[in-house]
């Protein structure tokens, strides 16, 4: 699984971080997103999806 | 010519907790229909999960630029210039989102912010518990809690509350004039204008200083207005939508005792409870959004120019989000509903309204089991000049 995230796209909503704090990050100063592991393990496909729904902006892919 | 059917579609007041049943109607029918707004907007209405998503998620073809509440607040003129961030729209709103969002949004910022809503809230049921009973929850617990949440985030004194509930309820009260909007706005910017100034001066530690601080450092840093308007936005959205939430949810509770019970003897579960209610009840009544260029939705045709008005409630309790969407289940996680909007406008707040809505069943579940209505349900007096739903006032009592 690879998941993609969108800098230009993302609003620092911060859905993704409270949803799947193992697979996403926020910087400091923007909030915007930032992949922890752009690989993450297939049994955590999941929980991506789900942060990938609840994000308002539509930043972040998973292929 | 045939006549419109209006919105709001009539709601049943026997049923205070559902959408009207003709969204459901128009959801499994023809997805997209035309409707008559109360401010005399034609407009396109969507009720289905799916196509309101689109609508809320693509800036480019649905533009918020008319404003978000045009289509029920007779103060809103969708052809004013743009005053608000809410009107924005692609790098400008981004812009401005960027620089004021991560104060409210960042997860590490906001675990930051619990304890003092826990002591906001936990101060609220002491006061609650040494005012006589029946005690109007909505006005002295729910508006208290966010109000000061809100306030304290911003380094707004409690002598000056009256300035950002004034200017709400002028907002988002349904026959308000564009002069009695401005009127009640003035001292709120006025306000906010020499707060500015001070902080500018002399930064504290409060969401305020720390755009102007975040902001100097960008390659366009806000201006005072835009400081003023953002925050503002943030005070007067922050909490009475957040408070109707609060006791909204408290009526359904107390008022089918089995879910206030499961609470009381796992209190654990308020934050899920907080995030069921937000989709279930879904406060808001609509947004609205306008067509930037001749497009489809569902295999309609919407030209440039047409109103598109995105039914939240109807979308929560479509089946395509959950299979039994029009069932109450506190014990679920209600998935990426529409409770909070979608899209870059999607509420900025949404985080702290959680946070408050968890604390307050959490700590009233743990203090106040004993907790019911003073009133039999169905004499609860109901809002009808708001475009925020809920309880216009609901006394309680507990001993």
């Amino acid at each position: 699984m690879k998941v993609t995230a969108d800098r230009d796209r993302c609003i620092g909503a911060g859905m993704c971080v409270l949803t799947a704090p193992a697979i996403f990050d926020q910087d400091q100063d923007e909030a915007m997103v930032i992949l922890r592991d752009e690989t993450p393990p297939e049994d955590a496909r999941r929980v991506v999806e789900d942060a990938v729904n609840r994000c308002p902006s539509g930043a972040i892919q998973v292929h | 010519m045939t006549t419109l059917p209006m919105m709001p579609l009539p709601q049943e007041r026997t049923h205070p907790f559902d959408p009207p049943p003709a969204y459901a109607d128009l959801r499994d029918g023809e997805r997209i229909t035309r409707v008559a707004t109360p401010t005399g907007l034609d407009a396109w209405l969507v009720s289905d999960y799916r196509t309101i998503r689109e609508v809320l998620g693509d800036g480019r073809r649905f533009s918020t630029r008319a404003g978000m509440a045009a289509h029920v607040i007779s103060g809103f003129d969708p052809n004013a210039p743009i005053g608000g961030f809410s009107q924005m729209d692609g790098p400008e709103h981004v812009r401005i989102r960027r620089n004021f969002a991560p104060q409210v949004t960042h997860a590490r910022r906001l675990g930051e912010m619990e304890p003092m809503v826990a002591r906001i809230t936990d101060e609220a049921i002491d006061r609650m518990l040494a005012s006589p009973e029946p005690f109007p929850l909505h006005r002295e617990f729910s508006t208290a809690i966010t109000t000061g949440v809100i306030a304290e985030l911003i380094g707004v004194p409690p002598e000056k509350y009256h300035l950002l509930q004034d200017a709400a309820y002028t907002l988002f009260g349904t026959n308000t004039t564009p002069a009695q909007l401005q009127a009640a706005l003035a001292p709120l910017f006025g306000y906010l204008m020499e707060q500015v100034a001070r902080r500018r001066a002399a930064p504290g530690d409060d969401v305020l200083s720390r755009m102007i601080r975040h902001s100097a450092d960008s390659d366009r840093p806000l201006t005072d207005e835009e400081l003023v308007r953002m925050n503002a936005a943030l005070l007067v959205a922050g909490f009475d939508t957040t408070a109707s939430m609060i006791t909204y949810g408290l009526v359904l509770l107390l008022g089918h005792r089995a879910y206030w019970e499961t609470l009381c003897k796992d209190p654990a579960l308020s934050a899920a409870t907080g995030e069921e209610l937000v989709r279930y009840l879904s406060a808001g009544v609509g947004l609205l959004r306008q067509a930037v260029e001749d497009t489809e939705l569902h295999g309609q045709k919407i030209a440039a120019g047409d109103f598109v008005v995105v039914a939240i409630q109807a979308g929560n309790r479509d089946p395509e989000l959950l299979p039994d969407a029009d069932t109450f289940d506190p014990a679920r996680r209600p998935g990426p509903h529409l409770g909070f909007g979608h899209g870059a406008h999607a509420c900025v707040g949404q985080h702290i309204a959680r946070m408050e809505l968890a604390a307050v069943l959490g700590r009233l579940a743990t203090r106040v089991p004993s907790l019911r209505l003073a009133v039999p349900l169905a004499e609860v007096d109901w809002k009808s000049d708001s475009v925020v739903r809920g309880p216009a006032e609901l006394p309680v009592a507990w001993s």
